[in-house]
């Protein structure tokens, strides 16, 4: 089933949470909205769920307009940051709650209502854990149990609100995999929130990056990320460089490299941003050969890649440069000249 | 360093006290709840059997003794149940929903409370009696409030309003409204969030407000006193009847009446620590008592 956000806007007394989003959500895709805090990912997907209503706008799914339905007559699945497990409930009568609420003509009966809560407590891991009570697991089962309580009524779309942001690191990798795999299993639309960006890049089919209440832009993490199509994509996403420089006749030159800029090539000199990321960067040791001048201060070998920290000559700017892991590092001290395969150039932003 | 001296600073946990001033401040403690709660409570049982078992159970058994008690029993039954609605109703809205007009309420379900309550009497008398605002109306319907038992339930309605609410407003602002939310998410329509969700949750609370709201709505007298009129056997509540016989000297007869007050009061108590203990999981899991 698809979604359609049109034009959306959503205000909190003088706040902007939301200043025309527009968004199109594919049947079956895992889509990221990524961001900062305050950029309004977790508003617009409340306002998609229904427990929010836009100021303006159009919300539509499946070609229906529901911008007047209700949080409860949507059929989509919620999972809260906090969980929002009812405490006085056992985990077992959690997942059923939803099943429970159902109007009498559609409820299931109490046989097929515990077969199913078994058949979920199942795929999420936590058959033996029926009787327990929130209180007593772990972030990380009660996460599960959150998200087997949002199956238990057959969503159509599953929308998870910073799912793994109240769990340590260990538990968030192997939730955030398992979770990708239930979601092929069972081909079910899920939109998340996150700002943690290498979570939203590992996960999902496409990300769109969120910032100050507009979708800055939409794609898949490769697209995003080798192609940012503005500055703040470029620096939100990964490690990158920022570096100085001119933009005349369309584009910028570092060192003896020219590389294109999205400015017409008749437009007056302007100032700009040209971001490389560290992996992109090659390292000549001949000072003199073709390249952008720097001089070599740090070396960190132990990791995945050798980081190599150096100083533009002339800005004094801070380059990060990764190497493939047993690369050949240049000396300490060392002048140097780099070389780039892939740059964006931005103008400056202005106001 | 004597053997018998204290423990050298090293030693000692730091987040406590020295030894003498731990058992002085609990023997102050102790001996406040003596003098303050024990002792009196003990000696009226002692006053009560003064002149023996017979003279007690006379006294309970008196006809206006029993007239006495059936009137505090049904003023309970109306105040406690209405008060509840009322005070589960204004906590949910003041915690659940946002609406202007809404520290007013708040101070409004706090009034009876700074208010003294012969002054509550006094208001409904000066309200409803036939001189009153609405005496002339309520005089035309035939309906009599002043010195009699309407009177009685009215006032101690008032007098007992902000027990409820004031236990479950902190206890559901704390519990914010996500479960709430979860449990739309999940279809649930506002009745059924209400009664399946919202509601348990303050289960401990509300019986917490429900035993100090039936204390004080049997135990209250300024307020009845002014209203009732004191009719034996008609308009006299336990207390104002307790009144009536310590005032003719019949200690013994007060005292006995007095004791099943007392005896109540530790009832409660023993009910509520009863609910703490077998229920303590649930508790763990988040309400406050």
């Amino acid at each position: 089933m698809s979604i359609t956000v049109t034009s959306l806007v959503k205000h909190f007394d003088n706040f902007a949470a939301l200043k025309g989003v527009d968004l199109s959500v594919r049947p079956g895709e895992f889509l990221a909205l990524l961001g900062p805090s305050g950029s309004g990912k977790t508003t617009l997907l409340r306002i998609l769920a229904g427990l929010d209503f836009p100021d303006a706008g159009q919300l539509t799914i499946d070609e229906v307009d529901v911008s007047e339905q209700g949080a409860r007559d949507r059929q989509m699945g919620f999972v809260f940051q906090h969980y929002a497990l009812f405490k006085h409930m056992t985990v077992a009568q959690n997942v059923a709650f939803g099943l429970r609420v159902k109007p009498r003509r559609e409820r299931p009966s109490g046989t097929e209502i515990k077969e199913r809560v078994d058949r979920l407590l199942q795929l999420v891991q936590l058959e033996q854990l029926g009787d327990r009570y929130p209180a007593q697991l772990s972030g990380g089962q009660r996460q599960r149990v959150a998200l087997a309580r949002a199956l238990a009524i057959e969503p159509r779309v599953l929308l998870l609100d910073e799912p793994f942001g109240a769990l340590d690191a260990k538990v968030r990798k192997d939730l955030r995999r398992w979770l990708r795999g239930l979601h092929d299993e069972m081909g079910i639309t899920s939109i998340f929130v996150s700002h943690d960006q290498e979570e939203a890049l590992e996960l999902a089919d496409r990300v769109a990056v969120m910032s100050e209440g507009r979708i800055a832009q939409i794609g898949t993490p490769t697209e995003i990320y080798r192609n940012p199509a503005n500055a703040f994509v470029c620096e939100f996403l990964g490690n990158t460089n920022r570096l100085a420089c001119r933009i005349e006749k369309g584009g910028a030159k570092l060192g003896e490299q020219f590389f294109a800029a999205a400015v017409p090539s008749d437009a007056p000199p302007l100032a700009g941003v040209a971001y490389v990321r560290p992996e992109d960067c090659d390292i000549h040791p001949e000072p003199n050969g073709p390249g952008l001048k720097a001089r070599v201060l740090k070396i960190h070998a132990a990791g995945p890649a050798v980081r190599v920290e150096l100083r533009r000559l002339e800005s004094d700017e801070i380059i990060e440069v990764h190497l493939p892991p047993g690369s050949e590092a240049p000396e300490i001290g060392r002048d140097v000249a780099l070389t780039f395969r892939r740059v964006r150039i931005f103008p400056v932003a202005t106001g | 360093m004597s053997p018998g001296a204290e423990k050298p600073r090293a030693l000692r946990d730091p987040t406590t006290e020295p030894g003498w001033v731990r058992w002085l401040l609990i023997l102050v403690a102790v001996g406040y709840l003596l003098a303050m709660l024990v002792l009196p409570t003990l000696s009226v049982f002692i006053e009560a059997l003064a002149k023996g078992i017979d003279a007690y159970l006379k006294a309970i058994g008196d006809e206006d003794a029993l007239s006495a008690i059936r009137l505090t029993l049904f003023v309970a039954a109306i105040a406690v149940p209405l008060n509840v609605v009322f005070g589960v109703g204004a906590a949910w809205a003041i915690a659940k929903f946002e609406f202007r007009g809404k520290s007013l309420l708040i101070t409004l379900i706090d009034l009876p409370f700074s208010v003294s309550p012969v002054i509550s009497g006094l208001i409904y008398v000066l309200l409803y009696s036939i001189h009153g605002w609405f005496g002339p109306t309520l005089d035309a319907l035939g309906i009599k409030v002043v010195f009699s038992v309407s009177g009685i339930v009215l006032v101690t309605i008032f007098v007992t309003f902000p027990f409820v609410a004031r236990e479950l407003i902190p206890l559901m602002q704390e519990q914010g409204t996500d479960e709430e939310q979860a449990a739309i998410s999940l279809g649930a329509n506002g009745l059924q969030t209400f009664f399946r969700v919202t509601l348990p949750n303050v289960t401990w609370g509300l019986l917490y407000g429900v035993l100090l709201c039936n204390a004080r709505a049997m135990g209250e007298f300024g307020a009845v006193s002014v209203v009732s009129g004191h009719i034996r056997g008609l308009t006299n509540t336990m207390p104002l009847h307790i009144e009536i016989l310590y005032n003719e000297y019949d200690f013994v007869g007060a005292f006995a009446v007095a004791s099943l007050l007392a005896m109540l009061a530790l009832v409660t108590l023993a009910l509520k620590s009863l609910l703490e203990w077998r229920y303590a999981d649930r508790l763990a899991g988040g309400a406050r008592h």
